[in-house]
């Protein structure tokens, strides 16, 4: 037995420190995930991570007797606390007041249980070497094991297994650690038996965690998503989830695209600026939908307005982007503006319930992919919504894509057309959406294209604005129907026209 | 239609029937007495979660009238010129007539606590919805005092070219009806999806027939079919199609398509209450051919329709003439006084309390099986009672949290399911203007017409609410899989007289018209049962006629 012993214990500490070592990658690759800037992130949790194991290595000298017993236990911590790491920060993000404390709070605790692990195996087999065999053999396989780590991490686990589950995988080859040494070294450790269950209960746990990782922590749309869900919500309304490639930041809602963070600012300066310019005495600003605030920090760079009002169902998705750090700064804080007044309410009941006119007003709605949404898009919410806008006052609507669906796009022009506005349609290309339609209503013709913009934009200027004005043959205007409550044309347009594509 | 032998042979046939009736009467209710005791030992079971409990008319009240149990003479008495019996449509119609014609001196007297009768709507935390009546369709033209009506309270808001603008947000929103067929939920409840050519030929010839009839006049220059349809053509060749019924007219045509009978059944169960054997051929085709209402913003004969259904027209029919409504009085006896004025006794069915009103004229606008008790004492020449036949109905309010996904399409405000018992569910929540609303209330039409409705009626009566959750429940499933767990609420409302239904020769035989003769210039009758086709329109049209009458006299 004791020729066998040593060699498997060399093994244990390969895998304690290949486990040491991913718990450590984890962290960071999650911190990243969900925090952004990943060279801040990674330095900042290696350093504590270290930290923390030098912390640990310092406390082992406190531990006395019974180091096997010890070192099973905190086996069997590593493993929980490592295991379940992944599941536990990604559950915790919502609460995102308090998520980096608990972040530098669980890296700070693995490395403190991690540091320990391996001068408690030194000490257990102090006796069965000698002592520069000793030092040489573990360091020998604890570089190994971070070698290993280090590459099938990357290469294998994440790939393959994901985040959760890999936390969890190692999780239980930390505990299948304590549960061998358990059961070899029988005789030398008081209360085996009680060690020995706790671990098998342990792995069995995390062996539920493991299998389940996708239900418990409901990601189980990172399927179908390319990129990885950093944050994930049902509000009452709809499923908010957000996702993360390099530095590019995705929106979905219910599934369906919102933005995307390095091409949103074509969609939102066109939604914006070709209105917006042309009424320098505009003050007061409505926005409908738009809970990203990403429209109204476009219309943020105007100084003279004075209140914008943003109107959009979800308390969820305003809130969200009042509070993450990534999507604040994506916005520029745009919703914690004092000007800004952000109402939760549903479209049509408030705006049939207004009185006060605006001299701007955006609207942002999701496309009219179902009867409901298509209610936003009648002749009926229109005419209510003709009462709000001022006499020289402009609105803008989100019109889907002329040239995917110009069938739809040439509705929603014909059904404000018969409700007495005069409108102004034009286009731009966003990379994320392709073709995208936009249409200015307003009380008469009054819309004189600007020459001036804001400093600082992107896309729009005078000469791309010629650009967006001018519809080619693929795009140009076709005959419709009006889009009323009770014919819903809309909605079947758009069904078949994206659904042509798609 | 009158005769000794006439009679004689009536007598005996109602002999055999009342055998058979006994008959069927207690196999069923013992059947359902065993099925309940059987019930009783798994209750609820899968149920568990579905609050809710048995609800209709105020039973006490009918039963007081039925039995005649003793009641105390009147503790006080007080005089009224007109007092109108009953605040369904047709009182609260022939209500608003009086006042808008200057008229002040009546009452209104409704058993319930709310007027509205059929059309009465209730409401919860989800939305309003009917108990009952849920829609009209855009008016006929020359249907003057409908549309005046309408556009009083702003369902028409004004006129385009000499057509009707209706209100968008009363017009139901789209989409509108589905059906659930061959697996498959398709739009529009004319079948179609898997329906063989064959079958679809004759659905088309069908409709090209009854869109010919819309047009049809008669030689007196009358719409042969019409609403109210006592302006229709007096033309015999329509109106011999009372004498039989629409299932032998249908087979005399040669339409044998299952599918098209089935869709011509479901729209006899859901206007009428009754299959194509028990009605007659004028009030079948009439389902088609009298609304002809054409409007400068929708299609002909849309429907109107409100979360709370008709409910929201009872509101406006009520709103000129609120002071003039007392709730909780049952009208349970007419007498004339020996100076010739009318003495009804009122009680109260909360408090038991009695109390006379002196009336010099009285506007019935109780059913007639109602009718019959109130006027014990009065003659009603040729008038058969019992000839009247009405439908009972079970109707459930449900409210759900969801309804999974189904394929095909979408959640209508109409929505049926090919070859089942009932006629399907409205969904209240459909005109709501919100964009996304999770839970809804669904209110689901339950015809009982699988046995004459007296037998059907004892048998609605003797059910628990966990039996009646047992028939809708399994057809909801079918529908919808898995929607139990996502039911929070039913309440089941029965309706043990739904609606007078329009059996063979009733129209036209002559006991109508018998029965809407006033007695003496003083008592006055409106209801649509006096029409025999339960509907908005028949009603509010009975209603005027019946104050016009009241006026004149």
């Amino acid at each position: 037995m004791d020729k066998r012993l040593p060699a498997l214990l060399l093994i244990s500490v390969f895998v304690v420190a290949t486990c040491g070592l991913i718990y450590e990658l984890i962290a960071g690759t999650l911190a990243s995930y969900l925090l952004g800037d990943s060279v801040t992130q990674f330095s900042t949790i290696i350093g504590v991570y270290l930290f923390s194991m030098g912390i640990g290595s310092w406390l082992s000298k406190y531990f006395d007797k019974n180091i096997l017993s010890w070192f099973i236990q905190i086996e069997i911590l590593v493993g929980i606390i490592g295991g379940t790491s992944s599941t536990l920060l990604f559950l915790l993000f919502e609460h995102i007041a308090s998520f980096r404390i608990l972040l530098y709070g669980l890296v700070s605790l693995t490395g403190i249980l991690v540091g320990l692990e391996i001068p408690l195996l030194m000490r257990i087999l102090q006796d069965r070497f000698e002592f520069k065999d000793l030092v040489s053999k573990v360091f020998t396989f604890d570089y190994i094991g971070a070698l290993l780590a280090s590459l099938i991490f990357p290469l294998v686990l994440i790939p393959y297994l994901g985040l959760v589950k890999t936390s969890y995988l190692f999780g239980i080859l930390n505990v299948a650690v304590a549960l061998f040494v358990c059961v070899n070294f029988k005789r030398e450790i008081p209360a085996a038996g009680y060690l020995r269950s706790a671990s098998i209960i342990s792995i069995f746990g995390l062996l539920v965690g493991f299998v389940y990782s996708e239900t418990i922590t409901s990601f189980s749309e990172s399927m179908s998503y390319n990129d990885t869900i950093i944050y994930s919500k049902s509000t009452s309304y709809q499923r908010i989830i957000l996702t993360k490639r390099g530095k590019v930041l995705r929106l979905f809602l219910n599934g369906n695209l919102q933005f995307s963070s390095d091409d949103e600012y074509r969609y939102h300066e066109a939604l914006v600026h070709p209105g917006l310019t042309a009424l320098p005495e505009a003050k007061n600003v409505l926005v409908m939908g738009g809970g990203d605030g990403l429209a109204v920090r476009e219309i943020l760079k105007y100084p003279q307005i004075q209140s914008i009002t943003l109107v959009d169902l979800d308390a969820g998705m305003t809130s969200l982007f009042q509070k993450n750090n990534m999507l604040v700064e994506l916005n520029k804080g745009s919703l914690l503006s004092p000007k800004v007044k952000v109402v939760n309410a549903d479209a049509f009941t408030w705006v049939r319930n207004q009185q006060k006119k605006f001299d701007f007003i955006v609207i942002d709605f999701p496309d009219p992919s179902n009867y409901s949404v298509g209610k936003l898009y009648t002749n009926s919410f229109y005419s209510e919504i003709k009462g709000l806008l001022a006499e020289n006052g402009i609105m803008v609507v989100q019109s889907t894509s002329p040239y995917v669906a110009p069938r739809s796009f040439w509705t929603v022009n014909k059904t404000l057309e018969s409700v007495g506005f005069h409108t102004v349609p034009y286009h731009n290309y966003v990379p994320s959406f392709g073709e995208w339609g936009y249409i200015m209503a307003m009380q008469r013709q009054h819309y004189k294209k600007p020459v001036q913009f804001p400093a600082g934009l992107k896309f729009v200027s005078k000469e791309s604005l010629d650009q967006m004005f001018y519809f080619p043959g693929d795009m140009t205007k076709v005959e419709t129907e009006v889009n009323k409550l009770n014919n819903q044309v809309l909605v079947k347009y758009f069904e078949d026209e994206w659904g042509a594509v798609l | 239609m009158s005769g000794a032998q006439y009679s004689k042979k009536q007598d005996l046939l109602k002999n055999i029937n009342r055998r058979g009736f006994l008959l069927r009467a207690s196999l069923l209710s013992s059947g359902i007495f065993l099925q309940g005791c059987l019930r009783k030992l798994h209750p609820k079971s899968a149920y568990k979660d579905i609050k809710g409990e048995i609800k209709g008319p105020n039973a006490k009240a009918g039963h007081l009238l039925r039995d005649k149990s003793p009641i105390a003479p009147p503790s006080h008495s007080h005089s009224v010129e007109t007092l109108i019996i009953g605040g369904g449509i047709a009182g609260l119609s022939a209500a608003r007539w009086l006042k808008k014609n200057g008229y002040k001196q009546f009452e209104l007297l409704e058993v319930e606590q709310e007027v509205g009768g059929n059309s009465r709507s209730g409401k919860n935390a989800t939305s309003s919805f009917p108990l009952g009546a849920h829609y009209i369709t855009t008016a006929n033209l020359h249907d003057k005092e409908l549309i005046e009506f309408l556009h009083e309270h702003k369902v028409i808001s004004h006129f385009e070219n000499n057509l009707p603008f209706y209100n968008p947000y009363f017009l139901v929103f789209d989409p509108e009806e589905r059906l659930l067929i061959n697996g498959q939920w398709q739009e529009g409840l004319v079948p179609d999806f898997g329906v063989p050519e064959n079958d679809k030929k004759q659905i088309r010839s069908f409709l090209a027939l009854v869109e010919e009839l819309k047009k049809a006049k008669g030689t007196d220059g009358k719409y042969a079919f019409d609403v109210p349809l006592d302006n229709s053509s007096a033309d015999s060749e329509f109106r011999q199609l009372d004498k039989i019924s629409f299932q032998s007219y249908l087979k005399d045509k040669g339409y044998t398509s299952p599918y098209l009978l089935w869709y011509l059944e479901y729209c006899c169960k859901d206007d009428f209450g009754q299959k194509l054997q028990a009605v007659s051929a004028w009030a079948g085709l009439h389902y088609f051919a009298g609304r002809k209402g054409i409007a400068a913003n929708a299609e002909e004969n849309s429907v109107l329709t409100w979360p709370e259904g008709n409910g929201w027209l009872v509101e406006r029919l009520a709103s000129s003439v609120k002071e003039h409504i007392r709730g909780s009085s049952l009208a349970y006896e007419i007498s004339e006084t020996a100076n010739g004025k009318m003495q009804v006794l009122v009680l109260d069915p909360e408090t038991d309390k009695v109390s006379a009103v002196i009336a010099d004229k009285v506007i019935l606008t109780t059913p007639q099986y109602v009718t019959k008790r109130l006027l014990r004492q009065f003659e009603r020449p040729n008038f058969h009672y019992d000839s009247l036949s009405y439908a009972p109905w079970v109707t459930a309010t449900i409210t759900v949290n969801g309804m999974g996904s189904t394929k095909g399409a979408g959640l209508s405000w109409d929505n049926v399911a090919y070859n089942t018992p009932s006629v399907g569910y409205v969904n209240a929540n459909q005109q709501h203007l919100q964009t996304n609303e999770n839970k809804k209330v669904l209110t689901y039409y339950l015809p009982l017409c699988d046995y004459q409705p007296q037998v059907s009626r004892l048998a609605a009566y003797s059910r628990s609410y966990e039996q009646w959750l047992d028939m809708i429940i399994p057809e909801l499933e079918y529908m919808h899989p898995n929607i139990t767990e996502m039911i929070e609420q039913m309440e089941v409302w029965l309706w043990g007289h739904g609606m007078i239904s329009p059996t063979v020769d009733y129209i036209w035989g002559g006991n109508r018209e018998a029965g809407s003769a006033p007695i003496g210039n003083k008592i006055f009758f409106a209801h649509s049962d006096l029409s025999g086709i339960s509907i908005f329109e028949e009603a509010f049209h009975q209603g005027i006629k019946a104050a016009k009458q009241l006026l004149e006299s």
